[in-house]
């Protein structure tokens, strides 16, 4: 039934109001936000005549450069730290059958269907001054008073990111590993393989793509973390989301802003070019399909 | 996919996978702790046992507000980008010129950064004149966001979906409406629930490019960033074990229909 014009007709007809919708709130405003970093703001308003005010403002002062740096580098950090996480509970996750299994996964999930707000929010009685860890610290005797160097710096970040972002590292390697013929572990381990062989050898290489795809999803998040670092991390921690926001939110710079934002969006592209050359930009998003 | 030779492993691997669920729900159970706790410092050690906290937070009529909010843009958000994918997913199972842009086209609201997506419509709205708020603004967000997680949700469904049932019900001279209403429909139904709840779920929780667009008013996620950022609010655990019991609500009804009804697998999400 698919190939008749008729079928044509109807299939772009069914697809178009998705397209129109995303053409209209997703793509116009990524072409007026290049467009407005261009302009220049001044006490009047906004000038839409061309200028690179913005792009020689973010060359010439190192803090803007710094901060993207350091974006990436907690980003990058970041990922690797999810992805050993993830990976052995993955493999446990893979391990279980039937109910367990179906309670583990979910119980994997809930957290992750709440507020990421909230999920940040309460590291700060954790880590904070009357935390959790400095409470229990202090009656253990551990400790006579309070350390402040648990929270609002850049460990508190990397804690809270992998806390809120881990999940979409997990997700992609479980479901491979759980796609796995069981009959090529057992080949490996019949011919003599140890665990590690097996595992370096066969499941690793065979859950690769899922890595890449995890690995591309949580860099993706933390290269536009602003809750995290806003509410965790120290003034040297803050992240490129977060200057791209005060100068929307509270200096109301806009074409600084969009500027900010354009380099960011470059940053984005250029790692997913580099991530979907390995494996291509469907299967890093939907897996086998 | 371990087998019994790989019991010293296996070991090894209960224990980490202890240590990782106490990091997941250990700060979970500190916030439910402590929204319960008689101290009007957020924080150890505790003080005694109140329900003082959940009193202020359902006395307080902006928290009230925000969630009525929230619950509405959410709904209407997630009616609308599930019919956008259900359409989509449909459509993609046609023949078409151009086809192969629909699914890079339908991730792009994934790829952008959730500060870029905010700035984006601020920027957008800004400029052709529309105001900011929570009908205009906010929902757009939530529609754009929300969308191709709705896609890749149902997606995956339709394209399993036998095909031979709708033929045969067109070879017997169905107009493709009927064959839709009254085959494939309700074959998809619990489908098409559960990707409303999980929508609903990524509305309800949306923050960072609601707050862009919103202007003055208020959704939960905004409210809550407002108190946590003004360091004034000592039930702001309570609120936070509010939020989180209905987004937990919403999203394990939608497991739940989404296990009952997937006859290939049980491991669908």
């Amino acid at each position: 039934m698919g190939n008749t014009p008729q079928a044509a007709r109807a299939g772009r007809w069914l697809v178009a109001p998705a397209m129109v919708w995303l053409a209209l709130f997703a793509l116009a405003p990524l072409v007026f936000l290049v467009t407005v970093s261009f302009w220049t703001a001044s006490m009047f308003g906004l000038s839409s005549s061309f200028s690179l005010q913005s792009y020689a403002a973010l060359a010439g002062d190192p803090i803007y450069i710094r901060v993207l740096g350091n974006t990436l580098k907690i980003a990058i950090i970041t990922t690797a730290l999810s992805l050993l996480a993830s990976y052995p509970i993955a493999l446990f996750l893979a391990s279980l059958k039937g109910q367990r299994k179906t309670l583990f996964v979910i119980l994997l999930f809930l957290p992750f269907w709440t507020s990421y707000v909230v999920r940040t929010f309460v590291w700060m009685p954790i880590l904070g001054r009357s935390g959790l860890i400095n409470a229990t610290l202090m009656s253990l005797g551990v400790i006579d008073r309070p350390i402040d160097g648990l929270v609002f710096n850049e460990g508190a970040v990397y804690v809270g990111l992998v806390y809120v972002y881990t999940l979409y590292m997990t997700l992609p390697i479980y479901l491979a590993l759980d796609k796995l013929d069981p009959a090529l572990i057992e080949a490996a381990s019949d011919l003599g393989a140890s665990t590690w062989q097996t595992f370096k050898r066969i499941v690793l290489p065979l859950t690769l793509p899922a890595v890449w795809s995890g690995c591309t999803m949580v860099f993706l998040l933390c290269c536009g973390a602003f809750v995290t670092p806003r509410l965790l991390g120290g003034p040297s921690s803050q992240m490129f989301g977060n200057i791209i926001s005060s100068q929307f939110l509270d200096a109301g710079n806009w074409p600084l802003g969009a500027a900010l934002s354009v380099v960011l969006m470059v940053v984005v592209l250029l790692s997913l070019y580099l991530a979907s050359r390995r494996f291509g930009l469907q299967r890093l998003f939907m897996g086998q399909h | 996919m371990l087998g019994s030779k790989h019991k010293p492993m296996a070991l090894w691997l209960r224990l980490y996978a202890g240590a990782f669920f106490g990091f997941l729900y250990l700060p979970i159970a500190v916030l439910v702790v402590l929204s319960f706790n008689e101290s009007s410092v957020i924080g150890f050690p505790l003080r005694g046992l109140t329900l003082n906290w959940y009193h202020e937070v359902f006395n307080d009529s902006k928290f009230f507000i925000a969630l009525l909010k929230s619950f509405g843009v959410g709904l209407v958000a997630s009616l609308i980008a599930t019919a956008l994918a259900l359409m989509t997913a449909l459509g993609l199972r046609k023949r078409f010129g151009g086809q192969q842009w629909v699914v890079p086209i339908m991730l792009v609201p994934i790829i952008i950064p959730g500060i870029v997506s905010g700035a984006l419509l601020l920027v957008f709205f800004g400029i052709v004149g529309v105001p900011y708020g929570l009908w205009t603004g906010a929902l757009v967000a939530h529609v754009t966001w929300v969308l191709p997680f709705a896609f890749l949700t149902l997606y995956p469904r339709l394209a399993a979906f036998d095909q031979a049932l709708e033929e045969a019900a067109m070879d017997l001279g169905a107009y493709p409406w009927v064959v839709f209403q009254r085959i494939v429909f309700p074959l998809i139904r619990p489908a098409v629930i559960a990707t409303v709840l999980f929508s609903f779920t990524l509305s309800f929780d949306e923050f960072v490019r609601t707050l862009f667009v919103i202007g003055a008013e208020r959704t939960t996620p905004v409210y809550l960033w407002v108190l946590i950022v003004e360091q004034t609010a000592p039930f702001l655990p309570a609120a936070g074990v509010i939020i989180m019991l209905i987004s937990v609500t919403v999203a394990a009804l939608g497991f739940w229909i989404s296990a009952k009804s997937s006859p290939t697998s049980k491991r669908s999400t």
